[in-house]
Order: C-alpha cells, then sequence, then structure tokens
C-alpha cells in the first residue's frame, strides 16, 4: 500500500530521505519535525533503518562479545544475522505495544507512521551510543568501568544516560506528532508498558523468591514493629514536629500579621508587654544564680523533681511529657528565649511593614543553616535532646509560615480592605474578620510546608539523641547496616507523605465556605 | 445635610493639594455627583467625609435625621464610618461571608441581635428585586449586576441618613449600569437619602444627580449647580469642554417623559368592531393605533391596512407591541428604545403595563427646543 509520494521518495534515493530524516530530528527537535515526517513513512524505510542499526550492535558485539562470537567467519556471520533479526523483532514488538497502548488513548496516527517516527528516534541514537560504547571498549575500559558512574570513565556513563533522556524526549515528540494526542496522554502511553514492566518484574522475584529490597525492608520493618521500638520512634517523632508547629504557628503568624500593618508609635497600655518580660528575665535571672546561688539551687531542685516525675509516664504521653521535661528543666534558657522573643515581638509589632522585607531576608538566612550546625550550636544552652531539637525546628518553621501569612494578608484585595473600613470596623475587626479568614488558603499552605519539612529534619534531630525516626538512618550509617537507613529513610518519606495527605483535607476543611468555590471558579 | 467648609487636603510631601479650599452643601435628600478628570482628587473629597482620609484644614458637617448637625472632625471615625452608608467601585464584597453576612456586617457591629438581621437582610434583597434564597449564597454565586445590587444593600442596611458612592456602577457592563441607575433612581424615590456620588462619567454625573459638582485637577471646584444650569450655563471654558459638545443632547437626560407625553391618547379597545376602529383611525388621520384591554393593559397594536376591508374584532387583527417606555424613563433612554426598534410612536406605561400616554420623537424634539428656550431666559434674566 504505496503512495505516490513515497515511490518518488524511493526513487530519489530512499538511504538519503532516511538519513535526512534522522540528521532533521536530531537537529530540531520537536513534534513538529516529527509532524513534517509523518508523511515520509515507508515500511521498508523503517525494516531497512531498523537492520541498520542491528547490523551496528551486531558489529559492537562481535568486537567485544565472549569468544564463541568472534571465532570463525561463519560464526561471526551467524551471530550478526542474530543481532539483526532480535534488533527488529524487538523493535517490532516494542512498537507494537506502544502502538496499541497509544490507540487506547485515542491516538489517530496508522502503524507505519508511529513505527517510522519511532525508528527515527531509536536508530540514529542507538548507533551513536553503540559507537560510545565500541569506543569505551577499544580504550580498554571495561563495562563495568563504564557503567560506574563515579569512575573517571563515569563520563561516557553519563553521556549514555543524556543520550537516554534526549531520546526518552524524542520519543514523547514521535508519539504526539504520530498520534495528536495530549502530553499527558503520551506521558501514560510510555509509563503504563514501564509500570507493567516494572510489576511483572517484582511479581517474579516474589515468586522465586528472590532477595530483594522489598522482602527486606518489609522484614526489618515488621520486626521493629513487633519490638515496640518503630512505635516509639513514630511518636517520639510526630510529638516533636507536633510541639514545634503549635509554638511555630503561633510565632510566625503573629510575626506575619505585625509585618503587614503600617508602623505604630509606643503607647502607654503597651506597657503590658513588661508582665511577661519581666517575669521571663526575672526566671532568667533566678536561675542563673544572679539572685543568690540558693534561689538558683532551689529552682533547679523543683525542675529537677518535675523532670524526674515526668519521665516516669508511660506510653502515649511518654513522648510529649518528655518534651516538656526538656524545657522545663532549662528555666534559664526558657527565661532568656522568652524574653529574647517576646522583645522581638514588640519590635516587630511597632515597626509593622517597614521590617517586612528584612524580617522575610533573615528567616531565609535561618533556613539555609545546616541543621546539624544550628543542633551542635546549641548544645550549649540547651543541651541535647527535645528542647534543643524543637527550638531549631520552630526557628526553621517561621519562613513558610511568616511568608505566607505575609503574602496571604497582602493579597487580600485593597477594595475589600477599604470597604471594611469604610463601613467602620476597627483594625482589629478587619484583621480577624476580613484578612485573616481571607489568607487562611495561602497561611495554610505555609503551615503545609513547614510540617513536611519539620518531619525531614526532626529525623536529623536523632543526631543529637532524639528518639525519632532518623535513629534508624544514624545507626544504620554507623554500623554500615543497609536495611537499616533505608528503612529509615522509607519511613521518614512515608510519614511526611501521610502528614501532608492530612494536612491537604485539613485546609480544606480550614478554607472559608465562601473562597472554595471561587478558586474553583478561577 | 453634607456641608463642606473650606476643606483642604494636602498630602504629606506634596506641594499642591488634592482638594482645595472646597466650599458646598448638599441639602437632605439629594444626591450630589462629584465628577471630573482623574486626579481631580473627587475620591480624596469623598473619603474626607467619612474620615478615611483626615483633612488638613476645614469642616466637614453632617446632619443626622434629627436635624442635628455635627462636625465630623469632633467624632470618633469607627461610629462615624457605622453611621454612614458605604458603597465602592469594584463593589469590595467579602468573598469569604455569605451575602446574609456581609448586608449584616454594619448591623453586627451595632450589635443587632441574628433575627433582626436577618429579616432586614431579606427586606433589602427584596427591595433589590432579588429572592431571598440568595442571602445564604456567597457573592461569586452572583453575576456583577447582582453584586453590585448587594454592594448597595449593603450601604444602606442600618439606613444610614448619609451615604457615601465612589463609582458604584463602575464595574459593570454598559447595559447592566443602565439598569442599575434606574433602578438605584427609583429607590432613591422611596429612602430619600442624602447622597455623594462620585464619578468620571459626565453623563452619570448628569443623569444621577440633584446637584453636579464639578472639580478640576488639584481639586479646584470649577462649578457647583443643578445638572440644567451645567448644561445650560457653564461657568468656564474647562466644565464646557467637560461636558462636552453635545450638551443639547445631555439635556435628554433632564427630562421625563411623563413630562412631554400626551396623556390621553386616542387607543382602541381590543373589544371594538374593525369597522368602528376604521373609522376611528380615519376621523384621526392615523395609520395605526395602539391597542388596550378594559383596564387599559397594553395589548399591541393594529394597523390601518390590516383592518381595511375586514369584518369581526380588533384583537383579531392586532400584532403585540415590540416595546413600551416605562413611566420615569429620561428622554435619553427613551429615545434609544424608539430607535432600536423603529417605532416613532410608543406607549408610555406603569409598572403594572397600564398604557398612560403615548410619546413621540416629535413631542421629544420640541421638549429639547423648549428646554434650551428656557434655559437660555434664564441665562439672560
Amino acid at each position: 500500500m504505496l503512495t505516490e509520494a513515497t515511490q518518488t521518495q524511493r526513487q530519489n534515493g530512499l538511504w538519503r530521505d532516511m538519513l535526512n530524516g534522522w540528521a532533521s530530528t536530531l537537529t530540531e527537535p520537536g513534534v513538529d519535525t516529527f509532524r513534517a515526517q509523518k508523511a515520509r513513512a515507508d515500511p521498508l524505510k523503517i525494516v531497512l533503518g531498523v537492520g541498520l542499526l542491528g547490523l551496528v550492535i551486531g558489529l559492537w558485539a562481535v568486537a567485544v562479545g565472549p569468544a564463541s562470537l568472534t571465532t570463525g567467519t561463519d560464526a561471526i556471520w551467524a551471530g550478526l544475522l542474530r543481532v539483526i533479526f532480535f534488533t527488529e523483532a524487538d523493535f517490532f514488538v516494542i512498537s507494537l505495544v506502544l502502538f496499541f497502548v497509544a490507540k487506547g488513548f485515542g491516538g489517530t496516527g496508522s502503524f507505519v507512521q508511529h513505527s517510522y517516527l519511532l525508528s527515527l528516534v531509536t536508530v540514529p541514537l542507538g548507533m551513536i551510543v553503540t559507537a560510545f560504547l565500541f569506543l569505551s571498549n577499544k580504550l580498554g575500559l571495561t563495562l563495568a568501568a563504564v557503567l560506574n558512574p563515579l569512575s573517571p570513565i563515569g563520563i561516557v556513563s553519563i553521556f549514555i544516560i543524556l543520550f537516554g533522556l534526549y531520546g526518552l524526549l524524542l520519543l514523547f515528540f514521535a508519539l504526539q506528532a504520530t498520534h495528536e494526542i495530549q502530553s499527558s496522554a503520551v506521558f501514560y502511553t510510555v509509563g503504563a508498558p514501564v509500570l507493567g514492566w516494572g510489576i511483572l518484574r517484582v511479581a517474579s522475584m516474589f515468586a522465586a523468591q528472590e532477595e530483594n529490597l522489598i522482602t527486606t525492608e518489609w522484614d526489618f520493618i515488621a520486626g521493629q514493629w513487633e519490638k515496640g521500638t518503630l512505635q516509639e520512634l513514630l511518636l517520639g517523632h510526630l510529638w516533636l514536629v507536633a510541639v514545634s508547629v503549635a509554638i511555630a504557628v503561633v510565632l510566625g503568624v503573629m510575626i506575619g500579621v505585625f509585618i503587614t500593618w503600617p508602623s505604630r508609635r509606643p503607647q502607654l497600655s503597651h506597657l503590658v508587654i513588661l508582665v511577661p518580660l519581666a517575669l521571663f528575665l526575672l526566671l532568667w535571672a533566678a536561675s542563673s544564680g544572679m539572685l543568690g546561688e540558693g534561689m538558683a539551687v532551689t529552682i533547679k531542685d523543683t525542675v529537677k523533681g518535675w523532670d524526674r516525675s515526668l519521665m516516669r509516664v508511660e506510653g502515649f504521653f511518654a513522648a510529649p511529657l518528655d518534651i516538656v521535661g526538656a524545657i522545663v528543666s532549662k528555666p534559664a534558657a526558657v527565661g532568656m528565649i522568652g524574653a529574647m522573643f517576646t522583645i522581638i515581638l514588640y519590635a516587630l509589632f511597632l515597626t509593622g511593614e517597614a521590617a517586612g522585607e528584612i524580617t522575610l531576608y533573615i528567616l531565609g538566612i535561618i533556613l539555609t543553616i545546616p541543621s546539624v550546625a544550628l543542633f551542635g550550636a546549641m548544645i550549649k544552652p540547651l543541651g541535647t535532646g527535645p528542647f534543643n531539637a524543637a527550638f531549631a525546628l520552630i526557628l526553621y518553621a517561621q519562613l513558610p509560615i511568616v511568608r505566607n501569612t505575609y503574602t496571604g494578608i497582602k493579597a487580600v484585595a485593597p477594595e475589600i480592605t477599604e470597604a471594611g473600613r469604610g463601613m467602620g470596623m476597627t483594625e482589629w475587626q478587619l484583621l480577624l474578620k476580613v484578612k485573616l479568614p481571607m489568607a487562611v488558603p495561602v497561611i495554610m499552605t505555609g503551615v503545609r510546608v513547614a510540617i513536611v519539612m519539620l518531619v525531614g529534619i526532626a529525623s536529623i534531630g536523632a543526631y543529637i539523641g532524639n528518639d525519632t525516626l532518623g535513629k534508624y538512618i544514624f545507626e544504620g550509617i554507623y554500623r554500615a547496616q543497609e536495611k537499616r537507613y533505608i528503612a529509615g529513610a522509607i519511613l521518614v518519606a512515608a510519614l511526611a507523605l501521610t502528614v501532608d495527605y492530612f494536612l491537604g483535607w485539613l485546609q480544606n476543611v480550614l478554607t472559608p465556605e465562601g473562597l472554595k468555590g471561587r478558586r474553583e471558579a478561577a | 445635610m453634607i456641608k463642606f467648609e473650606n476643606v483642604t487636603k494636602i498630602y504629606p510631601r506634596m506641594s499642591s493639594p488634592a482638594v482645595d479650599d472646597l466650599s458646598f452643601t448638599v441639602p437632605t435628600g439629594e444626591i450630589c455627583t462629584i465628577v471630573g478628570p482623574s486626579g481631580c482628587g473627587k475620591t480624596t473629597a469623598m473619603k474626607l467625609v467619612n474620615r478615611l482620609i483626615e483633612p488638613t484644614d476645614g469642616n466637614i458637617y453632617l446632619s443626622d435625621e434629627r436635624g442635628e448637625t455635627r462636625n465630623v472632625l469632633e467624632m470618633d471615625p469607627i461610629v462615624l464610618r457605622r453611621s454612614i452608608g458605604y458603597v465602592i467601585q469594584q463593589i469590595g464584597l467579602f468573598p469569604h461571608r455569605t451575602i446574609l453576612e456581609n448586608i449584616g456586617t454594619v448591623p453586627q457591629m451595632l450589635g443587632w441581635g441574628e433575627a433582626r438581621i436577618r429579616r432586614r437582610a431579606g427586606e433589602l434583597v427584596e427591595m433589590m428585586n432579588m429572592p431571598l434564597e440568595f442571602l445564604d449564597r456567597y457573592p461569586h454565586e452572583l453575576s456583577g449586576g447582582q453584586r453590585q445590587r448587594i454592594g448597595v444593600a449593603r450601604g444602606v442596611a442600618v439606613d444610614p441618613p448619609v451615604m457615601l458612592m465612589d463609582e458604584p456602577f463602575g464595574a459593570v457592563d454598559p447595559i447592566n449600569r443602565n439598569i442599575l441607575q434606574n433602578e438605584f433612581l427609583r429607590l432613591q424615590q422611596e429612602i430619600k437619602k442624602t447622597i455623594l456620588f462620585v464619578t468620571h462619567d459626565i453623563d452619570e454625573a448628569i443623569k444621577m444627580g440633584d446637584r453636579i459638582c464639578i472639580l478640576n485637577v488639584g481639586g479646584k471646584l470649577e462649578q457647583f449647580d443643578s445638572p440644567a444650569n451645567i448644561l445650560a450655563h457653564p461657568a468656564n471654558e474647562f466644565v464646557e469642554d467637560f461636558v462636552g459638545a453635545d450638551r443639547a443632547l445631555k439635556r435628554l437626560n433632564l427630562i421625563r417623559v411623563d413630562e412631554v407625553m400626551d396623556a390621553h391618547p386616542p387607543l382602541l379597545q381590543a373589544t371594538q368592531s374593525v369597522e368602528q376602529a376604521v373609522g376611528l383611525m380615519g376621523e384621526q388621520g392615523l395609520r395605526f393605533m395602539y391597542v388596550i384591554d378594559a383596564d387599559r393593559t397594553l395589548k399591541g397594536y393594529a394597523r390601518l391596512k390590516d383592518l381595511q376591508g375586514q369584518t369581526g374584532w380588533v384583537d383579531e387583527f392586532m400584532e403585540p407591541a415590540a416595546t413600551a417606555i416605562l413611566l420615569g424613563t429620561n428622554l435619553k433612554d427613551a429615545l434609544s428604545e424608539m430607535l432600536v426598534v423603529d417605532y416613532a410612536n410608543v406607549c408610555v406605561v406603569d409598572t403594572q403595563n397600564r398604557v398612560r400616554g403615548l410619546v413621540n420623537t416629535e413631542m421629544i424634539h420640541e421638549a429639547v427646543v423648549e428646554s434650551s428656550a428656557a434655559a437660555d431666559e434664564v441665562g439672560e434674566a
């Protein structure tokens, strides 16, 4: 079933036409290039092109392959023919599978067009990759060395990977040009067979009772669950994050609100601020011995008593009380940090939006401090343990929460705040009844980002002795137990995903009804 | 009453004033439109009244329903604002609150009970010709015109004697704007608020205002007068330019069909016989006539050529009328309606579709010529 166009093409030189096709797809990758090639589809060109690739692969196999292939002319010929045959067969089988999947997504191209465009991707790239492998072999490099990205020759494998990715991109273009389907459908067309193959592969591993990642990890995690260690670490992890987030949200939303309003003058009523400030300073001075050694000793003894009684609690509330215990056992630090934050908050309360940019900038810098360094720096005042970890987590959570509160409030349309003000709302009413409710979706996005981030950073808290899932990771690294640290990583990732999913639901619940529809309509 | 007394506003770090020595008085129950080019300080002038902006100099007085006059600068701004209806451009409805909650914003702050708020909101929604179930909807579920009506309803929720409106119909399309303007004028007949209405559109200013305050860049008052006087006698070149070369046409905005229509036009009864109708038309020299039923409801019109040589009743040969004009419509809208349907004669009806008169293009023409002449006489006198 040859059209006239293909007849003329054949007369004009089939090989030259094929070469042109490869050159254009390689030099001008894009859906339009493939669309232009669609009209030049020809079964003969497909068979010849793929055959040529088979020949090149065959030659490479002969050059580097085992002795059975490379001794004797007959053996070489037989080997070459076999490789060419299997290359053709593999190509058409894969092409057929992709063709049917694409048809399932509403593809419109014919099989000849489909296979021809695929061959335009496979043949030139396949030959280039084979040439690379051949060259690296001639340079005296083994395949193992080539495939090891850490070896000096690994650069070759990086090239091969890059060519592979490039080929994947071209494959997307080719499928889209052939079938004129949406890019998401193209994605599924390629993804579905790969996923199917993966599932079959895993199933076959289980069927053959082969040792694999899934079974070893499952066994390890199940073992930890039975011993009860996993529950303990999971609870410790979650409670550390929960306590930190609870404090971080209050602090972050306050800061975020303060840096959106105009600057204020200090007023007599602001003296209220002196009450918490004085209490914190008093606590700090008394417990660090400035008001007499005797008082400091008394405070320390009292606190130790509390800490001990808190430590005796077992079960579900052990983890949170552990954190509370760690905090109350350092009254001097609590006093100092409390006083510091009171002053910072009041300063931001007064400066208002004038301090907005700089606050966000500083919080951005805090986020760049490596968590291990921050934990280390805080060991002296806060000790190792949950107080130190919570302090770091609260600091890290500030940027996303403050930034989103800030942008959420700033994004409230000026005519809406003006309407509120013009109708006689006080600034507080405007904030609580209009600005904050309207900013809730944006603030919740920030809180969500913060929480997921903290779930990750909390695992590093294990480095300073916190009972979090990070314990598996550090233990695994120290003891060189692969399954242990992989299990830790999997568990942390799974926890982060679960928490994020739950928060997505929560966000939806908290978003005011009137704002939901508007988002859908937009 | 709203009274501006030598009010000046100079923004910090600005050499020239935004509002310059402004003095005028809006009598109780009237709409005063403030109009001018952008940068003329019209919105600033309006916001001085509810102290969203504080004046640099001068005083503003409001009188309440009991006739007590108060200086706004001596009032608590929050209390002041709650006592003034406020409707702004882009409406500014709260998207996270239902229509009920939006309308109830000020009542709630004034401590009204829930039942009272719902009752009042229901009243207002019905006054705006909208169904009661809208109360529990959210702003995004309403059309632009409906949102605008809710904006107005929210402004009048606590029945404030004074209202400030900043381009309240600016965000809707021309057709809906016209409808909303007419609705609001009708509403104003009932509620009789003292209104400061800011607009950049001179046509809207003429149509809506009992008085117009024309400001120039720098907040200078160029003319404060009734629309008719401003059209007939612009105080200076600026006003003349601003009002435009078509000010004779703009005068159409000021005359209502009731004033020019023929209140006793010849009409046919639907139950009249064709012979009688043909005779009547011959008598009057008409080629067609409008048809009404016993309680004067407009039924349609009948043409002489359709009736001639026929027997039977008029209603067998009549056609429905494509349009009729509502009492109280201004001549500009009436004329444009007539041009759209290509009628030279059209019935004037009341809200029950009962014929109250007839208006034609000649009557409109005469009215414009007369009003120009009258305006000129006033000017000479």
